[in-house]
């Protein structure tokens, strides 16, 4: 090749690259930089491993991770469980059929922040869920169904916001498989789940593993749902970044940053590893 | 006992009939296929006994057991698909073996079976490849071998060779007839192409419009057409319509046609009367004969020459192994009284 080919490819990938080195690595970069003591914004800056040693002493910090991590993780895992059905159901035409794929993505158009206080009017002590299990003579008095220890309210939220795209995503592959083939499968006397398992699951393997590892990387850095709607007791790694920022510390908080890009990096192979393990399982 | 019995079956989508009072009984080791133009009702057929469709009305049973209800997966049919429908992520072993496993046959069997249909086929080289790699005849033979090591009791085809080239379709559609002998399979094939129904079958079934046409053996439906629709159909045919005009002792009647009297061997059953008649364009005889005709069209064909000729506004076709005849020339011939068939009125 050519210097004059060489050129016109630079020239050519300049607006990608440009975004992806300029936007992406410089905040990589001073977030790193950042965490080794470096780009202060009060004192003196120079080189120093003792925000990260202090930071992965704090058993604050090892239950965010955990706490993000269970978030991430079932928020991915759910999403994408309830979207499956609903795109194999969706995946011939039938009367309704758009309007229903469209209220299905209709999360999608509603801001994650509106999401979370529509929720807590619903379950608040005088919400529509406590009036109404009372109406129906389930429960004697209101409870107080907000800001649950096990987090089912984030999860909820998170799966509400992201099957969507999951269903948006899978939809697509689903679509790409053949009747034949899933015919064919029938014919050699795989029942529902079989068919599912050894053949739908395979072929969309790509179409799972990217919505699984975007949902992941989303919830596990979930800042909106867990601050409106999260349990007290704890706290997730974007809340404890933060809450290290609003006291000065940018040091501490770029060690959290740094982190979640590490957990968010491994969890996602990981997690791509996992589905393709699980999914296609041993050949014989 | 007929390994497939098939009774008054119907089938109709959105007030279209595609079946209509279909009955029918195939016997065990019998190659019968299913012929007729596009929308016929074939494949429809063909998607019922396999499961994938439920009649509207009547039954089927394999071996005297109804399955009218039985959902595919529970049958004990294969199904070899127009598209091959291989599963792309498998290579050939998985593909071939994917039945025995979700029949949970032991790993022994698995092994021995899908050895010996992989030899079978000449697949053995092929094992571990994936569909993507291989070509539309191998392609083939795995959508094959995949039925084949279920040991169904009835195999289903559905225009498995429409994908294929004119040579490879000539070679596999032999494979298939073999295989089924050996095994000794009930095969149900669905076609729309006569040359390869009357290449491979023991029994044509000619559908059309969703009803039976005609049932016989290939050589007995070109010889003897029931209709005119089955006459056109199934290879060349010159369709003449005349009135009947007098019967002789040695039972031959003679027709009062445009191309002038033809004399037929077939009965029929009452004088006077108008038929149809039909004969096919090689079993004319070039030289002497009572008839004539201009050739307007010659097309060399390499076994045999067709010629259309016309004479008094009408148009006939023969077939002749001489390739001197060329356009304009004025040829006579005759037709054996027993080469001319009297047709029913289609319908």
């Amino acid at each position: 090749m050519t210097m004059r080919n060489w050129i016109q490819i630079f020239a050519l990938l300049m607006p990608g690259l440009g975004l992806i080195l300029v936007l992406i690595g410089s905040v990589v970069y001073i977030a790193i930089a950042q965490s080794f003591g470096y780009y202060a914004l009060l004192g003196e800056s120079a080189f120093s491993t003792e925000f990260w040693s202090e930071v992965f002493s704090r058993k604050i910090f090892s239950r965010a991770v955990r706490y993000s991590i269970y978030i991430g993780f079932w928020s991915a895992v759910l999403s994408v469980a309830l979207a499956y059905p609903l795109a194999i159901w969706l995946r011939k035409p039938f009367p309704g059929s758009i309007g229903l794929g469209a209220l299905l993505k209709a999360p999608l158009l509603v801001h994650g922040l509106v999401a979370a206080f529509l929720y807590i009017n619903v379950i608040s002590y005088n919400g529509l869920l406590n009036q109404t299990m009372q109406g129906i003579g389930i429960w004697a008095e209101p409870r107080r169904l907000q800001n649950d220890s096990n987090a089912f309210g984030v999860l909820l939220l998170q799966v509400w916001k992201n099957m969507p795209f999951a269903l948006l995503v899978l939809t697509g592959s689903v679509q790409g498989i053949s009747d034949d083939v899933l015919d064919a499968a029938r014919d050699l006397g795989a029942g529902p789940w079989a068919r599912f398992r050894k053949i739908i699951a395979p072929l969309t393997m790509s179409g799972m593993q990217a919505a699984m590892v975007i949902i992941f990387i989303g919830a596990l850095a979930d800042f909106t749902f867990q601050t409106t709607v999260g349990p007290t007791n704890r706290q997730s790694m974007a809340q404890l970044m933060v809450s290290f920022k609003s006291r000065g510390d940018w040091h501490s908080a770029a060690v959290v940053g740094v982190s979640l890009m590490i957990i968010a990096l491994l969890g996602s192979a990981l997690l791509a590893l996992l589905t393709r393990t699980v999914m296609r399982g041993s050949p014989r | 006992m007929a390994a497939i019995g098939i009774r008054n079956l119907s089938k109709s989508f959105d007030g279209f009939q595609a079946l209509s009072k279909f009955s029918l009984d195939v016997q065990q080791g019998e190659f019968l296929t299913l012929l007729g133009p596009s929308g016929c009702g074939k494949t429809t057929l063909l998607k019922i006994i396999s499961g994938f469709l439920e009649p509207s009305t009547g039954s089927i049973s394999i071996g005297g057991e109804d399955i009218t209800h039985v959902p595919p997966e529970s049958r004990d049919t294969a199904l070899c698909f127009q598209s091959y429908a291989l599963f792309p992520h498998l290579n050939v072993l998985q593909n071939l073996e994917f039945g025995l496993k979700q029949k949970r046959v032991s790993r022994d069997q698995r092994d021995a079976r899908v050895s010996e249909v992989a030899a079978k086929l000449g697949l053995e080289t092929q094992l571990s490849k994936l569909p993507n790699q291989l070509s539309g005849g191998q392609q083939q033979r795995v959508s094959l071998g995949r039925a084949l090591v279920m040991r169904p009791s009835v195999i289903l085809f559905d225009e498995p060779l429409s994908n294929l080239d004119a040579k490879l379709r000539d070679q596999v559609r032999v494979e298939i007839r073999r295989i089924q002998q050996d095994y000794s399979l009930t095969a149900i094939y669905v076609t729309h192409d006569q040359s390869e129904a009357l290449a491979m079958s023991d029994r044509i079934v000619v559908l059309n419009d969703g009803k039976i046409v005609q049932v016989d053996t290939p050589e007995q439906l070109y010889a003897q057409p029931k209709t005119r629709f089955v006459a056109d159909f199934i290879g060349g045919a010159n369709l003449i319509t005349g009135r009947v005009c007098s019967q002789t002792k040695e039972n031959l009647t003679s027709v009062e046609t445009l191309m002038g009297q033809i004399q037929t061997s077939h009965r029929i059953n009452k004088s006077s009367e108008n038929v149809e008649l039909c004969w096919r364009p090689e079993r004319a005889q070039i030289g002497k004969g009572p008839y004539c005709g201009t050739i307007v069209h010659r097309a060399f064909q390499g076994q045999f020459t067709d010629l259309i000729l016309e004479e008094n506004d009408m148009i006939f076709r023969i077939q002749t192994n001489n390739d001197r005849f060329r356009v304009g020339e004025v040829i006579t011939f005759s037709i054996l009284p027993d080469d001319v068939v009297v047709l029913e009125a289609d319908g």
